[in-house]
Parts: structure tokens; sequence; C-alpha cells
């Protein structure tokens, strides 16, 4: 019963004490100095596991009586996961040397997330949810101000500690109202005292704050405060980090909540996530126009992105699900590719996040800069790349569901969203002629990852690779 | 030839120019000729089929799950449009390849061109709603590298971002309503919406659905309001503005209404709307073309005024409409191209495009003003040229539509255009070609090679073929395009001679007219200069910057960078939130009855609040905070004594003590008073919402208590398994230490880490530059003279003994009366602590014997092996095991369980933690120069004679001298 139980969580608990184990060698070894190794071999662990539960055969299981879920959802979360953190983490291996950066914890850290990742995605009660959550949470907190010396760094750690504080505060809060209302904190359970479609009152407020709590993971506004700050201070590899996988499996872990705990009273959390989602994609629109840091812009752009993905998801329907999925395996790549290059960018051997650093760009590095372009497009949701299509599926969504309302107000967004990405596209093409960025200085691996994301974001466009068959079938498990 | 790969060729050719840049441009516009010759081949295969009326389909399947498939459908209308993509497209590679310099890069601007011609290909040629908007968006993406092709002129810098804003963003408007559409028919085909038009126009989504896609056409065709960026593309090289602004890229919004006609028209709104816009268009922008002196300004209003023209046509939703616009368009297109090519010969040969600078060029360059003249006059609509005969046939349209119940003011309007535009017309080949010779050209002008000229003549021989041969030359193209668009047969009939009809009356009126205002140009022109004019870029750009600047204070607001800021949002969210649940929830009473109010609850219960309000309202004076958080902690523990929970209550009130003492030592090193930081009003602002935050918290556990929970509570479960399973009558106990036992051994793990991470901090901390800082650190209130009270000392020295013993005592009984090991820990480490206050931490460190660090890891060693003996017992870990026994001498019975080698454990670790915590200040203190006493006091103000001695003295005990550092480690 037992071994059963823990075989399900195997790959969980090979990464929990793979992290454990890294960190005795790096403690024990050469400190600071194993970090270039580690990195590569967490690297290597997260995509061996991506492998191994990749083939896992299908079906659903669930261990400890329902507290934990595997199924095909959590599985294509996982990989998504898993392989974004993985290519976020070599890229930025080079990167954290040159900075002086390299801490052997970094990669101990990020391993210690992603298990906490990989549990919330395979959360069935509270329990584990707030419990992969909170691993999840404090390992982020740490890496924030990884950058000890910098006041920026240390401020960002602060702030999204205390944040983050209140609104596992308010989740937990949100969480013991559903579980005064419901008296379990099993998801099924919860969704067995729902009765013809609408919920308690009790439990709508203890839904209410659940989504609160988790909104601030996605950074959906108005739980986004402390996003453009945390991206901005945090140094570059972790804002990479914090812009893909995290965000992948809090938006996961709210489709599983939702579905599997509340899936019988959609109309009551739609209402909700739609409004989320009209926010965070017209404040991300809005507030990346003035924008003159390139990181800063980022955490606006995936203020934005989060909003377009719960277009998706607010539809309450399977198609919903597939399309948020999609949504976030396709921002998550692009982002890889963007973040490749902000961390090449620098200036006399020095890092700079400046816009008007990408002046006249294209003139010095046109292959780089036609690979930023595309991913910009992508971004901004231009055809013909894959971010079309991200934006297609969760407008369909929305108007399968009936919210035309919100799929004309996601276009409006992304029209205004459009404006910033392109001006990145117009510096580096028709900027004026300035001092711009050193050339040459990117290192191998962020060079694969830019060129690599570039040309799936093109080539993706013939069949997306086949991924939309898997979302599908996804998307299928969590709501049948 | 099948249809996608006609639309591919282009794009699959795009690569060759730019890899054969090397080889000269020659190679490069020959390979961009032979592609879009073996495009236009493949077209014209099909042409008997599609003039037959035939509608060619090609279906591939793309993404089939969302509803994607790679469609292509030919008819007529996508045949026509076709046609002049490639036919013209030939036509600019030629011209393209003289006009050019030889040292630009032709090879980049043949793969621009190229792209261009793919992507407006493929909107022609598409059936799926989404491959169009694919395409649509690639026309403005390549066709902002071709307009910003010159990188070197802030001019077309502008322009091309300015085209690719306004047409890129329309772009998306315009999915937004084709969306729609696929949504109320069911299918993202093209050619299925397209014979649901019944269906679409009995939605209620009709109208949001229409506006939507006529933005994006509009935005794409320069309708107005949307006119303003066609213009600045002229910034443009001249073969791109013939290309775009004659066949191409403007018609495609042309192309999209005339597509999606048979869905639209027939509509009131589509009339009010499209016919309006059509006809403000026309007329505005051929009034300012007149005054426009660069050649292809005018050109561009001309073009936004003919797009109007048009506009107006598919707009009146009448059969002839459509006919006379899908004939219009052959005909804009060949003129137009011609004269855009000819203003660009002219500005190549002179170097100017300003007709100030020019004028008299018929002698110097006959060839071009033959072909200009042709397509001029062709433009002025004057037989027998083509553009008269699809100009008449608008102006006859004109004649019989009325407009909101007046009918005079749609012909009206079409006259006034028509007069501008033979007026810009005759203006364009008079002001250039006419006139005096002048002496003063940039360069000395002639005819270009043929080369150059070429292709503007086979353009003109058409004007005059078309013109005179309507239904010969085009006949069968209009036909075939018309019937597309109508969904239906029809029958036109052109002919140049129809009679003299209203339109005619119109039409000469239209000509005597512009040739009047042609004569008045000059006292004209003076007075345009001196009229205001709105000035759309400047507008547009100062929309975006209002944007920007909006955004910049938004994001300001929002985001300054203060957490108090921050924390205010997210709390007010949350309550409206809760609000917001309120409201759309189904409240329903509480089921439980209330409990009596008794005076004593009540009493504590007004303790309570008056202490939490005297919190907030003296909290920057940190001794009386303190103060006061120790009696709202008292206050909760007597809370816990009355609703019967002792072990809470003893756990609170020792944990309180602890902190208080900790926080009290802490305080030591900190100013007396805390910062004041806020405003009055900001302190209001605070206080509303921590007062709504707080009453609805408060709302939500009321309740919560007054309603009785869906499953049965865990509590019964535990008060019946307490004893039997574990063997303890303390229900909390046994949770602690058995049934949750593993929640504790997590919870004194993470206290003992949390106390090695002060420990870590604060040693970490006193190797930085804080070490300096507490060297010279000077208390800021004198210290007393009397540093360690008597009373106190002896006090605490005397009960430690007896604390000890209590612990033990609280230790033992912990599994079946109140009490346990945490309490326990925290009393042993009370009586410690109390120890560091009385006699100072130097005094305290100097006997301090036990190894705290030692002291967690031994307690969570412990707890840990406990746990583990359960495996031996054949059980699951931590699942403790009971025995009694009898002790001798008659002490009674005695139960054992294994339950207590855990709560040593937790005792242990609890100890350790504290005192941790507390070595670590004390780490700080000695740091910070304290000593131990060797007298009673460290001075003795008694002893001193003079008041000015006594001060003195107490001065001294101040500033005590340091001792050295030998005992800090």
């Amino acid at each position: 019963m037992i071994s059963e139980d823990l075989s399900l969580l195997l790959p969980e608990i090979v990464l929990a004490v793979y992290a454990m184990a890294a960190l005795m060698y790096g403690v024990y070894t050469g400190k600071d100095r194993t970090m270039p190794l580690l990195t590569w071999v967490t690297a290597a662990v997260f995509a061996a596991l991506a492998f191994w539960i990749g083939i896992t055969g299908p079906g659903t299981h669930t261990a400890f009586n329902g507290m934990f879920i595997d199924d095909g959802f959590s599985r294509f979360v996982k990989v998504t996961v898993l392989l974004s953190g993985a290519a976020v983490l070599v890229m930025a291996q080079d990167y954290m040397v040159r900075r002086g950066l390299a801490r052997f914890e970094y990669p101990v850290l990020v391993a210690l997330a992603v298990v906490g990742m990989m549990v919330m995605v395979s959360a069935g009660d509270l329990m584990s949810l707030y419990m992969g959550l909170e691993l999840q949470s404090l390992a982020l907190y740490v890496v924030a101000s990884l950058r000890r010396d910098s006041a920026k760094s240390t401020e960002a750690g602060l702030k999204y500690f205390v944040l983050g504080a209140l609104s596992s505060g308010i989740l937990l809060y949100g969480a013991s109202l559903t579980y005064g209302f419901a008296g379990t904190t099993e998801f099924k359970g919860i969704l067995s005292t729902i009765h013809g479609g609408h919920m308690s009152l009790g439990l709508l407020f203890g839904l209410v704050f659940l989504i609160s709590g988790l909104a601030f993971k996605i950074s959906a506004v108005p739980f986004h405060m402390w996003t453009p700050d945390v991206y901005e201070g945090a140094p570059t590899p972790v804002t990479a980090f914090f812009a893909t996988a995290p965000k992948v499996a809090a938006m996961s872990l709210i489709a599983r909540l939702l579905f599997d705990a509340f899936g019988t009273a959609p109309a009551d959390w739609s209402q909700i996530l739609a409004v989320l989602a009209v926010l965070s994609m017209f404040l991300g629109a809005f507030g990346a126009i003035g924008q003159t840091d390139i990181k800063r812009l980022m955490a606006y752009s995936s203020i934005a992105h989060m909003g377009y993905a719960l277009v998706g998801l607010s539809s309450g329907t399977q198609f919903g699900v597939e399309s948020m999925l999609m949504y976030m395996v396709i921002y998550a790549t692009t982002n890889v590719g963007v973040f490749a290059f902000i961390l090449s960018m620098e200036r006399d051997g020095r890092q700079i996040t400046d816009l008007a650093s990408l002046n006249n760009f294209a003139a010095k590095e046109p292959l780089k800069a036609l690979a930023i372009l595309i991913l910009m497009f992508s971004l901004a949701g231009v055809p013909p790349t894959v971010g079309f299509f991200a934006k297609f599926y969760v407008l369909r969504a929305a108007i399968e569901a009936n919210m035309t309302w919100l799929a004309v107000l996601a276009v409006i967004s992304s029209v205004i969203g459009a404006y910033y990405y392109l001006r990145i596209v117009y510096y580096m093409y028709f900027g004026q002629e300035t001092e711009g960025l050193d050339t040459g200085t990117m290192n191998i691996v962020p060079w694969i990852m830019l060129m690599g994301t570039a040309v799936i974001m093109l080539v993706g466009i013939v069949n997306l690779f086949g991924v939309e068959g898997l979302a599908h079938a996804a998307a299928a498990t969590l709501v049948p | 030839m099948p249809l996608a790969l006609i639309a591919a060729l282009p794009f699959l050719g795009a690569l060759l120019p730019g890899l054969m840049a090397r080889a000269g441009r020659n190679t490069a516009a020959l390979v961009t000729g032979a592609v879009t010759a073996l495009a236009l081949l493949g077209l014209v295969l099909h042409a008997p089929a599609v003039i037959g009326g035939q509608v060619l389909h090609q279906h591939i399947a793309w993404v089939p799950q969302i509803g994607l498939n790679a469609d292509f459908f030919l008819d007529g209308l996508g045949f026509l449009f076709a046609l002049l993509i490639l036919g013209i497209g030939l036509l600019i590679v030629i011209y393209a390849r003289f006009y050019l310099d030889p040292s630009e890069n032709t090879g980049e601007f043949f793969t621009y061109l190229l792209l261009f011609q793919g992507a407006m290909l493929g909107i022609v040629l598409t059936d799926n709603v989404l491959m169009l908007l694919v395409f649509w968006e690639l026309t403005s993406l390549s066709s902002f590298l071709l307009i910003g092709f010159w990188k070197h002129l802030a001019e077309g810098r502008q322009g091309a971002r300015m085209a690719l804003t306004v047409t890129g963003m329309g772009g998306l408007s315009m999915i937004a309503g084709m969306l729609i559409l696929g949504h109320i028919v069911g299918s993202y085909d093209i050619s299925t919406i397209l014979q649901h038009a019944e269906e679409i126009q009995a939605s209620p989504l009709f109208l949001p659905a229409m506006i939507l896609v006529l933005v994006g056409a509009f935005a794409k065709s320069a309708q107005f309001p949307f006119h303003f960026w066609l213009p600045h593309a002229m910034a443009a090289p001249t073969p791109v503005s013939a290309y775009l602004h004659s066949a191409t890229m403007v018609k495609a919004g042309l192309f999209l209404m005339a597509r999606l006609w048979p869905v639209f028209a027939g509509r009131p709104e589509w009339f009010y709307v499209v016919s309006t816009v059509g006809l403000v268009t026309m007329v505005m922008a051929a009034k300012i073309a007149l005054f426009k002196d660069d050649l292809k300004a005018l050109l561009a209003y001309s073009t936004v005024s003919h797009l109007g023209l048009i506009t107006f046509l598919f707009g009146l939703g009448t059969k002839a409409g459509a006919i006379a616009g899908v004939f219009h368009i052959i005909n804009h297109a060949t003129f137009k191209a011609a004269l855009f090519m000819t203003a660009g010969i002219v500005d190549h040969e002179t170097h100017t495009r300003d007709a100030k600078r020019l004028g008299g060029l018929m002698t110097l360059m006959p060839i071009t003003f033959t072909i200009a003249t042709v397509a001029g006059l062709s433009m002025a609509g004057i037989p027998p040229f083509n553009g008269f005969l699809s100009k008449e046939m608008m102006l006859e349209a004109a004649a019989h539509t009325g407009w909101w119940g007046l009918d005079w003011i749609v012909p009206l309007g079409a006259t006034v255009g028509a007069l501008f535009s033979v007026a810009y017309a005759l203006r364009y080949v008079a002001h250039v070609f006419l006139g005096p010779v002048r002496d003063d050209y940039p360069t000395q002008p002639h005819d270009p090679v043929p080369g150059m000229w070429i292709s503007p003549a086979i353009l003109a021989t058409l004007v005059i073929l078309i013109g005179l041969f309507p239904m010969t030359m085009a006949g069968w193209l209009v036909t075939a395009a018309a019937s597309a668009v109508t969904g239906a047969e029809v029958h036109p009939h052109i002919v140049l001679w129809h009679g003299i009809t209203p339109a005619l009356w119109m039409s000469v009126i239209a000509i005597a007219g512009g040739a009047l205002l042609l004569a008045l140009h000059a006292p004209l022109n003076r007075l345009w200069e001196a009229t205001p004019k709105p000035h759309a870029k400047a507008m547009f750009d100062a929309v975006i910057d209002w944007a920007a600047r909006g955004a910049r204070g938004l994001t300001q607001g929002l985001h300054n960078g203060a957490i108090s800021r921050y924390l205010a949002i997210f709390s007010v969210v949350v309550l409206v939130a809760g609000v917001w649940a309120f409201f759309t929830g189904a409240y329903s009473p509480g089921t439980r009855p209330m409990t009596p109010l008794e005076p004593v609850p009540v009493i504590a219960w007004f303790a309570l609040m008056a202490a939490t309000v005297a919190v907030v309202r003296y909290h920057h004076n940190r001794l009386l905070a303190l103060v006061l958080v120790g009696i709202i902690g008292l206050m909760v523990s007597i809370a816990f004594v009355y609703l019967s929970a002792p072990d809470l209550a003893l756990t609170q009130i020792s944990v309180e003590v602890v902190t208080v003492m900790l926080l009290l030592l802490a305080l030591n090193f900190l100013p007396k008073d805390s910062p004041r930081e806020s405003s009055a009003p900001r302190k209001t602002r605070d206080a509303v919402i921590a007062i709504a935050s707080g009453l609805g918290l408060g709302g939500l556990i009321y309740a919560l208590m007054t309603r009785d929970f869906a499953y049965p509570t865990i509590s019964d479960w535990h008060m019946a398994h307490s004893k039997a399973e574990a063997g303890g009558e303390n229900v909390v106990n046994v949770i602690i230490v058995d049934f949750r036992g593993y929640d504790t051994f997590g919870e004194i793990t993470v206290l003992g880490i949390a106390a090695l991470a002060i420990y870590a901090l604060t040693d970490a901390l006193l190797r930085g530059p804080a070490n300096a800082r507490l060297r010279g650190w000077v208390p800021d209130l004198k210290r007393a003279g009397d540093r360690h009270p008597l009373m106190l000392v002896v006090a605490t020295r005397v009960m430690m003994p007896i604390a000890v013993l209590v612990g033990a005592f609280i230790y033992l009984r912990g599994h079946n009366e109140p009490g346990g090991g945490f309490v326990a820990g925290l009393v042993i480490a009370i009586a410690l602590l109390m120890q560091y206050m009385a006699s100072g931490f130097a005094w305290a460190h100097l006997r301090q014997r036990a190894n705290y660090q030692n002291l967690i890891g031994f307690g969570v060693l412990l707890a840990a092996a406990t746990g583990i003996g359960a495996f031996f017992n054949g059980r699951p870990f931590l699942t403790s095991d009971f025995g009694h026994f009898y002790l001798p001498w008659h002490l009674g019975e005695f139960e054992l369980a294994t339950a207590m080698g855990f709560d040593a454990g937790v005792f242990l670790t609890v100890v350790g933690a504290v005192m941790l915590a507390l070595a670590s200040l004390s780490l700080i203190a000695r740091r910070a120069g304290e000593t131990v006493n060797q007298t009673p006091m460290s001075t003795d103000p008694s002893k001193a004679k003079t008041p000015e001695e006594k001060a003195n003295a107490l001065d001294e005990a101040a500033a005590e001298p340091h001792d050295d550092a030998s005992e800090e480690h």
C-alpha cells in the first residue's frame, strides 16, 4: 500500500533526494566551484525525469488516499516544467560564473522548487497543494535574492517574500474556510458538497481567497505588484526561471484546483478568472509601454500573458484547459529564447538591460536580431509564428464558451501589447546610431537556445510538433 | 499548377535573391521576375475554368484539431486580384531593376518584395479565416520592411512604423471579427462562411463582427479615419509605392470587403457605415491631394480618394455598385501604377518630386509625358480612357442613392469628389510637364532607359485599350469577379457611350469644375496654406505619446516600489473579492444557536480590544508596544483557559513569556522609538483598510462558527482513540506525539533549523560592517547605575532549581494531563532566560556549559530514534507503544509510553532552540562591550558628594570602558 503510493511519487522522491545529495556534495567538496558541474547534472536529472515521466504509460493513479494524483494532465505539466527548468539552468550557467553568481545552492534550490512544482500539479488535496506551493515558493524567495551584495536583488527577495507570505496567508485562509464549510480538504470531497452547480456562501469565500492566493503566484492583476520589481531586481537567470517553470506550474495548479474541487460550479469561478484575465491583459499591455528596461518590460509582458492563459481557463471547458496548456508551453518556450538573449546583453563587459542599447542591433548581428524579431512577433501573437496559435487557442476557447466579450477584449489588449514588442524590433532595425551592445558575447548554450526557440516559433506552425495532441489528451484527463 | 504552389512560389523564391545578392542586381531581378512569371503562368492556366464560373478548391489538412486547414480556393474575385498582384508585380520587378541604384542591396529588396507578393497572394487565395489573417499580418510586416528599405531616411522609418502600427492593429481587430463570424457559422472556412449569410445577418453578434472586420479593412485600405498612414508610407522607394498603393497592399482591405460582401451587404448598417466612410474619404482625400506639391504625396492622397470611391461602391450593397467597384479596382491599378512609376522616373531623372520646382518637362521627357498624360487623364475620368468608364458607373450609382432620406447628398458628394479628382489629375500633368522649360532643374532631365519606361508604357496601353474596348479587354474579368463578389451571376455591359444620363452631366460638371479649380490653383493654394489643418501624423504621434505617458503614469502610480502600497492594494483587492463573494453567493442563516453572553468573557474581550487598539496607537514606543503585546497574549491564554483548553493556554502563555523576554533583550540594541514616516491621510487610509479587513474576517469566522460542518469533525475520533491506541488521556499531547507525530517531528526540526539560522546570521553579521558599528555603539539612553538589580539576581537564582523541577513535572504528566515536552522545554528556557536577564549576557555566558547546537541535534535525533523504534515493533514510523508498570514501594501504577522519548526530544530541541537564539543576542551584546560586573554595582552613586559628581558618576557608568574582546569566543 505505502510502497505503491511511494512508487507513484518516485520521480518527486528521486529529485528531492538528488537535491539533498547535491547540497551535501556542494557543501563538503568544492562549494561554489562545483556550481557548473551541479548545474549540468541538475539539468540532466531534470531531462531524465522528464523523459521518464513522458514515457510513463497512460492512466490515472492516485496515492495517499487521493492526496496525490498522477494523471495525463500532471505528467504533461511536469514534463514542461522540467524541460524549461533544465533549459533555463544550462543557458545561465556561463552567465552566473562570469558575473560572480556561481553559487552551488542555485541549482539545488531550483531542483527543490521544481519538486514543489511537481507536487503542486499533482495535488489532490488542499494539504498537498499547500505543501508543494510552499516548497516552491520558499526556494524562489531565496533565489530571488541570490545576489546578496546587491541592494536591488535583496529588496526584490524581501518584497517577494513579504507579499508571498501574505498571499500564502490568504490562500491558507481560503483553504481553512473551504475546509470549514466542506468539512474536508480533499478535492473530490469538496466537489461532492457542491450541489446543483452553485456553491454555498462559505465555499464561495473559500474559493475566492484560494484564487486570490494563487493569483499572486501567477502574477495576475491585481496581485501582480511584486512582478516588475522582482523581475528587475533578481539576477537575470533567476528572472528567466521565474518567467517560465513556476508560471506553468502555478497556472496548472489553478486548473487542477478549480476543476477537481470546484468543477461542477464553473459559473462561479469563471467570472473571477475572467476579471483577473482582463485586468492582467490590459495592465500588462499598458504597463509595458513606458518601460525602458527590458527585464521590467518582460515582467509586464508575463503579466499580460498570464491574462491570456486565464482567458482560456476561464472558459471552464476541456478545450479551455487545452488552450491554457498550449499557451503556457508556447509562452515558456518563447521566454527561454528571449531570456537567453537578455543574458547575453552587455556593453564593455558589463551587463546592460536598457532597451535603448538595442538600437541598430540588426546591423551588427543580423542573425540574432532576426531571431529576436521572430520571438517578439511570437510574443505579440503575430502570425505566422507559433505565438499566434497560442493566442488563437485561447480566443477560440473563450468564443466557444460564449464569452465573446472576453475574446474581443483579449484581442484589443493584444493590439495594444503588440506595440511594445514591435518597439523592440523597431529599435533593432531602425534605431539610431548610439552606443549599442557588445557583439559576439554570446556563449554557445544561450545561442542554441535563442536560435532553437526562434526556429521552433517558425517551424512549429506546420503542426505544432504534435504538442496539441498531447495537450488535448492531458486536458481530457482533467476535464472528462 | 496547384493553388497552394502558386501561393508558395513567391515564398520559396524569396530565398533566391537574398542568396544571390553577390551575383548582382541583374541576377536578383531576373530570379524575382522568373518566380513571378512562373506563378503568373500557373494562375493563367486556371483562367478558362475560373472565367467559366468554376470555383477551384484545394484542401490540405494543417492543424485540423483547432479548425486550421491550409485550404485554398480560386474564384473570379481571387483570380482578379491574383492577376493584378502577379501581373503588376512583374512590371514592378522590371522597373525596380532600373530604378534602384547599383550601390543598394537589391537582393534584400527583392526578397522583401517576393515575401510581400506571397503574402498578398495568400490573402486572395486562401479559404481559411486564420490563414487569411496570417497572410494579412505578413503583408503588414513585409511592407514594413519595404517601406523602411531606405533606412537612412528618418521619414522612411517613421512611415514604416506608422504603417505597421495602423495596419497591424487593424488586422488584429479583423481576426476578432472573423472569429465571431466563424463562431456563428461553426466553420472557419471562408467559402462556408459565405454560404451562411442569412444565419450571420440574423445573429445578435452581426454588428460587432461587421465593425471589427471593417476596422481591419479600413485600416488596411487607408479609409477615414485611418487614412493618415498611407501618405507617410511614401518615403518608400517608388517601385514599392507603385506596387503597394496601386495593386496590392491597400487593395487588401477592398478585397476583404468584396469577399465578405455577400455576408454583410444589403443590411442598412453596412450601407451607412461603409458607403459613408467611402464617400467622406473620397472627397476629403481628393481635396488634400490637390494641394500637395510632392508628387508622391499627391498620388498618395489620390489613392486614398480612389480607395474611398471603391469602398463607397461596395458600401451601396447593390449589384451595380459591386460591378462598378470591381471594374474600378482594375482601372485604378493600371493607371495608378503607371502614374507612380512616372513620378518615380521624374524623381529619378530630375532629383526632385516637388511640383513647384518642375514644369516644362514635356519636350525634355516626351515618352514619360505621354505615359503620364494617358494615365493622368484616365485618373481624371476623361474619355476615352478606362477611368472614365468606371467613374461614370460610380456617378450613375450615386445619382440613384439616397442617404437618410436626403436624395441630393450622395450625388453631390460624388460630384465634388470627382471634381477634385479631375483637378489634381490635371494638375499632375500640367504642373510637371506643361509650361515653360525651366533652367533650374537639379539635374538635366531626359527620358530614362527603356527598361524604366517599358512597364508604365504597358500599363498606359492597357488604360487606352480597356477604355476603348471595355468588354473585350476586361468584360470577362469583371463578369467573373463581380459574379464571385455578389455570389450570383451578373452580366455587366460596359460601353463608352451610354446616352445622356444624370451621370454624364455630373461628369461634365466635374471636368469643367476641375479645370476651373486648376486654373485658380495659385490663389486657392494660398488660401489652403493659410487655413489651419489637423495634422494626422502629429495627432498620431500625440496619441502614441499620450498613451505612453498614461502608461507610465499608471505604472508609476501602481508600482512605485513601495511595499506598503502593494500591501494596501493587495488587502483592498481581497476585501473587494470578499464583498463580491458575499453579494453573489447564496446566504443562509447559521444553524447553531448562540451561546449565552457572560460577563467575564465580555470583559476579557474588551480588554483584548483595548490592548489591540493601544498597540496600534502607541507602537512607536517599542517598550510600551511590547508590554501591550504581552497583554494581548495573556488575554488569549485566558480565553483558552476559559474555553477549556488548558494545554493551549499553557503553551500560549509560555510561548508568550519567552517571546516577550527575547524581544525585551533585543530591545537593548534598538532605539526606543520607531521612526514616524506615515502622513495623517495615509494613516487614515490604512486604518480604514485594516478595520474593514478585520470586520470582514470577524464576520467570516462568526459565520463559520454558527454553522455545522458538512462532514463530522475529527475531534470525536481523537477522543475515542486517544486512550485506547496511544495510552494517553490528554488528547492534545497524544496528537502532538503520536497521531500527528510526524508533524511535530517536522516542526522541531524546523525550530532547530531556525535557531541555527539565527545563530549563523548573527555570526555572519558580526563579521561584516555591523561589527564596527557595534564596537562603537553608544546606547541612546544612560544606563542605570545598577545594571543588575540585586533582588532580581537573587530571586532568579533561587527560582532556578524550582523552575527546573516544575519543568520536569510538566514533562512527566504530559501524556495524561495538560503539559508535555514542548511546554516543559519552554518553562526551563524561561528559567534560563531569566538568568541572562538578571545577571547579564556576559555573566551567563561564562556559566554556559551545554552546547546548544548539540542539544538541538540530540533532541531531533532522540525523537527520530523513538520514531524508528516503532519499526521494531512492526508498526509504522512514530507509532507509540505503551505499557503500565508498577513501581515498587507501593508508589502506584506508572505508565510508560515510547512517546515519552519522543517528547524528550521535543523538550531538548525547544530548550536548545530558545537558548541558541538567546546566545545569538548575547553574542551581539558582548560585542557591543558588555562585561561582567565585578561589584554589585558598576558605580556607586551614593559615594559621590555633590550633585555634579553624582551626575558624572552616572555618565561614567554609561560610558563604561570596554573590556577587551577576548571573551567573544
